[in-house]
């Protein structure tokens, strides 16, 4: 027993000495929960000013994310925790902050960014009830897909930045405005791809899009899960391919980490296109870049496949 | 290193307290030749689990243990009835439909459920990586008052695994010890499957046991052997999952994998010299 109790000590004594090590290194440590808040606090950070680790794979599903050592490690070390809170990360965050132990990223710390407070989050519930299927309490949580979300975020994260490490606080305004700027010109651009197909109506797995939707003028309201989160049924699947014949919808959106197969059943029948969209850069090949290049690619992508649509329409007999 | 072992000290205490008492009952499920019953056992507790949360409880209230519970002690009920000695099916074949038809169940319960598939995953890789000091604790608490039944009991447990026909001669209720047996084993199963899964409660039973087996005869010694194996096994899996950044409890799984099979090419060299 005597041998254990010291093991225990010397576990304690190294802990001490290396948490003294970390404190005084130069850049600041960030961790972000998914790739979009990632990409984002690259662009404010730059690779020179911060550090920045992702924990969720740009192809895995953020409600559930499997835990690994590292994933403390990082939190461990961290100065910033950038999430997107309103229970997007609720399944997988909570243990591996307790096991971080890290007073730098608790609850209401400078270092702690819930990047969902002070956004208008839509779908908020009027009642909460568990038969509605996984509903959030504070809203949808999947926010950033409507690109002003994402500039409000971009600011958050600088003021934090800034705050954390005022001596650079000019140099991350200036990227914050470089990035406002090519938004803004980017959005402009993306609006007018958009605006001939005003009003249409597309299908999604998961009801991960009705940011997006809202920004761009599309409506995203049937989906292939009869319930948020719970497995499509045959019987919902009928009735979504009933009323997609019903109202001419032609077009499905799948994410990389749900069940494609589901989608090509429903597209055979109904002879609709399946579009691969992500929220996060680096889901689908060629958006690893940034956050603009996301969305960049789901406008593009979105437009071909309405332009091919009305095209098969206008040459139907 | 320093950070490895406070990220990994209670995942390591885990595996270093809590096998103690499965690799005992591995021994004793070994020999009866009942391999899955703590398959079956975990899956029935699971279903347990998962009409709980259909029924609108949270994974962890104490409805939802409850249930479980209940389910187990039904489960225990039905293993003690199919005893072989009666029926013409072997009762390896009443395990595995048990196991079966409850992991069935529980899919289609879970169906209903937007946490479903999380909760499915769950219960069979664990989260041993994240166990907290106090679910330690309790689940060690739990197993001392198990094991101590069993040293209580010692001789009865015994002759019912280890030598029946004895057992019936001296007149020993064999029904009443067998369904004793279930319920514990039951009840460790099921406290283990909340942390580690239902992967590596399976391994912790069956492999340890398995590799004392190869390599030594009397109960104590294999008991002493299936120990070391399951704690450098752990030990191994706890250091690679860190180091290679895997998930904790299939590396663990794994690393007694490859002790069993260094074990047995180990017996073999020596055998044949």
């Amino acid at each position: 027993m005597n041998t254990k109790f010291l093991f225990l000590k010397m576990i304690l004594a190294v802990n001490l000495l290396s948490g003294l090590a970390v404190s005084s290194h130069a850049k600041l440590n960030v961790v972000a929960t998914t790739p979009d808040f990632g990409a984002i606090a690259r662009e404010i950070g730059g690779d020179d000013l911060v550090q920045v680790n992702v924990l969720a794979k740009p192809t895995e599903d953020p409600h559930f994310v499997d835990p690994k050592p590292s994933y403390i490690v990082k939190l461990s070390k961290a100065d910033i925790l950038i999430e997107g809170g309103a229970e997007l990360e609720m399944g997988w965050m909570p243990p591996l902050i307790d096991g971080a132990r890290n007073s730098k990223i608790a609850l209401g710390k400078p270092g702690r960014v819930l990047c969902a407070e002070g956004l208008a989050l839509l779908e908020v519930p009027a009642i909460l009830d568990r038969s509605m299927g996984d509903i959030h309490a504070l809203g949808n949580p999947h926010f950033m897909t409507d690109p002003m979300n994402a500039r409000q975020t971009a600011k958050r994260i600088c003021d934090t930045f800034s705050a954390l490490d005022q001596e650079h606080s000019a140099a991350y305004r200036q990227r914050l405005e470089d990035f406002n700027k090519r938004l803004n010109e980017k959005m402009q651009t993306w609006k007018k791809q958009m605006e001939p197909f005003k009003g249409k109506s597309l299908v999604a797995y998961h009801n991960s899009w009705p940011y997006f939707a809202k920004c761009f003028g599309v409506k995203i309201e049937l989906f292939l899960e009869p319930k948020p989160g719970i497995p499509p049924t045959p019987a919902h699947l009928v009735e979504v391919i009933s009323t997609m014949k019903q109202e001419n919808i032609g077009i499905i959106i799948v994410e990389p980490y749900q069940n494609r197969k589901t989608a090509e059943t429903v597209a055979e029948k109904t002879n609709a296109t399946i579009v691969e969209f992500s929220q996060y850069p680096g889901g689908v090949k060629g958006t690893e870049v940034g956050y603009i290049e996301l969305i960049d690619y789901l406008v593009n992508t979105l437009v071909t496949a309405l332009s091919k649509e009305r095209l098969a329409e206008e040459h139907k007999p | 290193m320093s950070e490895a072992f406070s990220i990994m000290m209670w995942p390591f205490l885990a595996c270093l307290l809590l096998p103690g008492i499965l690799i005992y009952m591995g021994l004793h499920v070994v020999r009866r030749e009942i391999i899955f019953v703590d398959l079956a056992l975990a899956q029935v507790a699971a279903m347990g689990i998962c009409l709980a949360i259909v029924l609108g409880h949270d994974a962890h209230d104490w409805q939802t243990i409850a249930w479980s519970a209940g389910f187990t002690l039904v489960g225990a009920v039905i293993l003690t009835l199919t005893r072989p000695s009666g029926l013409r099916v072997p009762q390896e074949a009443i395990i595995g439909i048990i196991y079966v038809v409850a992991a069935a169940a529980g899919l289609l319960l879970l169906s209903r459920s937007p946490e479903g598939n999380e909760e499915l995953r769950r219960t069979l890789v664990g989260e041993v990586l994240l166990v907290r000091p106090n679910e330690v604790l309790h689940t060690f608490a739990i197993f001392m008052v198990v094991g101590a039944v069993h040293i209580i009991f010692r001789r009865q447990f015994m002759l019912l695994s280890f030598n029946q026909e004895q057992g019936r001669s001296q007149g020993l209720r064999l029904w009443f010890w067998d369904f004793l047996f279930y319920v514990l084993f039951g009840v460790v199963v099921t406290s283990f499957v909340r942390i580690g899964g239902v992967l590596l409660v399976f391994s912790y039973l069956i492999i340890p046991a398995v590799s004392a087996r190869l390599l030594v005869t009397s109960l104590p010694a294999q008991i002493a052997v299936g120990w070391i194996v399951a704690t450098v096994s752990s030990v191994v899996g706890l250091y690679c999952s860190y180091q290679l950044d895997l998930p904790t409890g299939a590396a663990i799984v794994c690393a007694l994998g490859l002790t069993l099979l260094l074990v047995a090419i180990g017996r073999y060299v020596v055998r044949s010299r």
